[in-house]
């Protein structure tokens, strides 16, 4: 028995990458696996299979190189079938709601936006804040532990709320520029971590409006904007719930 | 066409790196599509690299760190008060130098900083050490602290 890993799904008829391979060491050749109109994107799955570094940027730059000459469907790292007759079966599942989704695709790729925040404003924000400084006046006067806590711990809230208003509001000025907008998974430190789904021609704009916003909040919060990737968090089909999230999207705070 | 992060820090634009999994790798292994019949390639190999990169902090060792870095800041700004003039002096030529060495200093500290907070996700307490190094051993650090 010999599993089959997945990377995506295109139209039938897209040309496979000639440069990248696959996942596995030494790297397992890409092949196509057509059902009527959609072709999956497959190659063997190598025994023992791990979450490995060099897997998940194969799986990465698998999908990057098929994204460059058309739509595709990118499956979440790790995706293995049975057998070749499984994936066949689950693209002759009404083929036309995962057209439509290739369709919404095309063209467009996917921008992630972080906003961190910035532990070098401590100076600033205990100016700007007059219950910081009466905390920590507090504290020279008395010292002691559970005054330490409740002093960090406003200055970490006071930090906090600092970089959530500068991602915001950032967030708010280039959402525009997108056809879509969806959440990741929430990280420690981050206030804002939101994928837009761009035309590949608004990507320089884009990047534009993010650099102004970047030099207008400065010092509030820093900034990583990852891209071109893959539209890993629009591939949700027509009337299904976008992939599950663990917790409330990070934004929600924003409120 | 290849994956690029860019990193604003401040108002400086860092060399957007290539090819770095680090800030998408909660992308690749949260979204996209699954099908339910499909298996996930060995889930254990996909909790561990999770974990790896969903940095988790005591938020007491945060707060006391904060707090600590309150009372650091008001230590560095007495001193700075006591030796930058002796330092530099009131003349206009010095103003400029001490400007062009703060100015180093603080991208010296920053790079140390980075530094110490790649180390932070495996050894919290030691970066914090780390970062207290760096900015006693940067003179730079203390004016702009106290500015």
């Amino acid at each position: 028995m010999s599993r089959i890993y997945v990377y995506g799904v295109v139209r039938t008829g897209h040309p496979l990458p000639t440069g990248p391979t696959g996942v596995g060491s030494p790297p397992e050749p890409l092949r196509a696996l057509p059902a009527g109109a959609l072709t999956a994107v497959i190659s063997a799955a190598p025994d023992g299979m791990l979450a490995r570094r060099r897997d998940i940027i194969a799986h990465q730059d698998a999908l990057l190189a098929l994204a460059a000459t058309g739509p595709v469907i990118p499956m979440r790292f790790g995706s293995l079938a049975p057998d070749e007759d499984t994936v066949r079966a689950r693209l002759s599942d009404r083929p036309e709601e995962q057209l439509a989704v290739l369709e919404r695709l095309a063209g467009r790729v996917e921008m992630n936006l972080k906003a961190l925040v910035v532990e070098d404003a401590l100076p600033q924000l205990l100016r700007e804040d007059g219950r910081l400084r009466r905390l920590h006046s507090q504290l020279r006067a008395h010292p002691g532990y559970e005054a330490s806590i409740r002093l960090g711990q406003a200055v970490a809230e006071g930090l906090q709320r600092r970089a959530l208003r500068a991602a915001v509001r950032t967030r708010d000025r280039i959402r525009a520029l997108a056809d879509d907008t969806a959440a990741g998974p929430e990280l420690d430190g981050c206030v804002l971590n939101l994928s837009f789904l761009l035309r590949r021609e608004a990507e320089e704009e884009f990047r534009a409006t993010v650099a102004d916003c970047v030099a207008e909040y400065t010092g509030h919060a820093d900034f990583r904007l990852s891209g071109p990737l893959p539209c890993f968090s629009f591939t949700a089909l027509p009337g299904q719930a976008a992939p599950a999230r663990r917790s409330a999207p990070t934004t929600a705070r924003a409120r | 066409m290849s994956t690029t992060t860019t990193t604003y820090r401040d108002d400086v634009a860092c060399v957007p790196r290539t090819g770095t999994l680090y800030d998408v790798i909660d992308i690749i292994l949260d979204r996209g599509m699954v099908i339910d019949v499909f298996l996930r390639v060995s889930l254990v190999g996909i909790e561990i690299v999770k974990v790896d990169i969903r940095i988790v902090i005591a938020s007491v060792d945060t707060y006391l760190r904060f707090a600590e870095a309150c009372n650091r800041m008001d230590l560095e700004a007495d001193t700075r008060s006591r030796t930058v003039p002796e330092l530099f002096g009131g003349a206009g030529g010095g103003g400029m130098v001490r400007k062009a060495g703060e100015k180093g200093a603080k991208h010296a500290a920053k790079a140390g900083e980075k530094k110490a907070k790649g180390v932070a996700s495996k050894a919290k307490k030691a970066a914090g050490g780390a970062k207290d190094k760096v900015r006693s051993a940067l003179p730079g650090r203390l004016g702009e602290a106290g500015d």
